[in-house]
């Protein structure tokens, strides 16, 4: 059933890695290691449950309340640099963990926003995302080495996102219908 | 709950509200939609959960900070720079880590190209979060496009180190 295989090749796929993952541990550190480990599975199961469920009601309302390409503008295939540089700051000023993110991310390639700004909004939060710098990067590190961090980190989004708008790869947002727009 | 979970809550509620308020078929509309990705996320996100903490049960949780070290170069910005990638956990686990490194004697580039590898790259992330929500052909653009950079942002610091004499605070 190659379309059966097709649809759920991302299941699969980590779950195959998953069993390879799981005999290693079971090999190196008996029924122990397995135990430890599924139990952190289930701790941070339960922790980002809330969270996540938080996260995809926020994305599906917004769905609705944001006209489909209504960004486009801003952050479409055609808005250059500037599109990079408005998804770059909304990535730092976006808060909350990758729960709230990634459904985001969804909203926005929805109403309009291209790869190759998507990809500079992931790059900035994961990287740049003003309350984890002020939260953990400076407390522990030092302010000097959070600002050295941080600005090299600065110009990656936008170099990230340019080289992904070249990338031949087809995608289409998951979820949208066929036939959406594409670069 | 985290203020950031509880914070991450009201917002939604909110949201959820403004979508009531555009009538009951908008919310109707809203709910479905978050019941069909939890409905394709969640199995995604069983699957990859325990496969994630096995990975982390492999790695060593001291790897030797003598490789990142400030005579490392170029070398260790690209070991760090890997490594990072394969640093589970949030920030909670990485900059505490990052700063075991320091202390141990890890050179300041270095641990920029690791920080930068582990947010950028982060492949517990990708696996837990990215790949379900997003699918493999978004996951593999991205990474195609943003696996080097964490090597980028190591060479920028050793420019930058001169003049950030403070960067890196040892006991």
């Amino acid at each position: 059933m190659p379309g059966f295989l097709r649809r759920h090749s991302n299941l699969l796929i980590i779950g195959g890695i998953g069993l390879v993952a799981g005999a290693a541990v079971y090999r190196l550190h008996g029924p122990a290691g397995i135990g430890r480990a599924m139990e952190t599975a289930a701790g941070v199961f339960l922790g980002v449950l809330p969270a996540m469920l938080a996260g995809l009601l926020l994305a599906g309302s917004l769905k609705q309340l944001i006209p489909a390409g209504a960004l486009a503008k801003w952050m479409g295939a055609e808005s250059g640099w500037r599109g990079l540089g408005v998804a770059t700051l909304a990535g730092m000023a976006m808060p909350g963990g990758p729960m709230a993110a990634f459904p985001l991310v969804l909203v926005l390639a929805q109403a309009g926003a291209d790869r190759g700004a998507l990809i500079a909004f992931i790059v900035a939060w994961a990287l740049n995302g003003f309350q984890r710098v002020l939260v953990w990067e400076v407390p522990l590190l030092g302010a000097d080495f959070a600002i050295l961090r941080f600005l090299c980190g600065l110009p990656l989004g936008f170099i990230a996102g340019a080289l992904a708008r070249r990338l031949p790869i087809d995608w289409v947002p998951p979820g949208s219908q066929a036939g959406g727009q594409r670069p | 709950m985290t203020p950031g979970q509880i914070l991450l809550f009201v917002v939604a509620l909110v949201a959820f509200g403004l979508a009531l308020r555009r009538g009951v078929p908008t919310a109707q509309r809203a709910l479905r939609d978050t019941g069909q990705t939890i409905g394709r996320v969640l199995p995604l996100l069983l699957v990859a959960l325990p496969m994630a903490a096995f990975l982390a049960e492999l790695i060593p949780p001291d790897a030797a900070a003598g490789w990142l070290g400030p005579e490392s170069g170029l070398p260790g910005i690209i070991v760090a720079s890997f490594a990072g990638g394969f640093i589970p956990g949030g920030p909670f686990v990485s900059f505490p880590l990052v700063l075991t490194f320091i202390k141990a004697g890890a050179g300041g580039p270095q641990m920029v190209a690791l920080i930068t590898g582990w947010a950028i790259l982060g492949f517990h992330r990708v696996i837990a979060w990215e790949w379900p929500v997003l699918g493999g052909r978004f996951v593999a653009i991205r990474l195609a496009a943003s696996f080097a950079l964490p090597v980028l942002a190591g060479v920028l610091a050793q420019w930058l180190l001169p003049w950030f004499p403070h960067a890196l605070i040892r006991p």
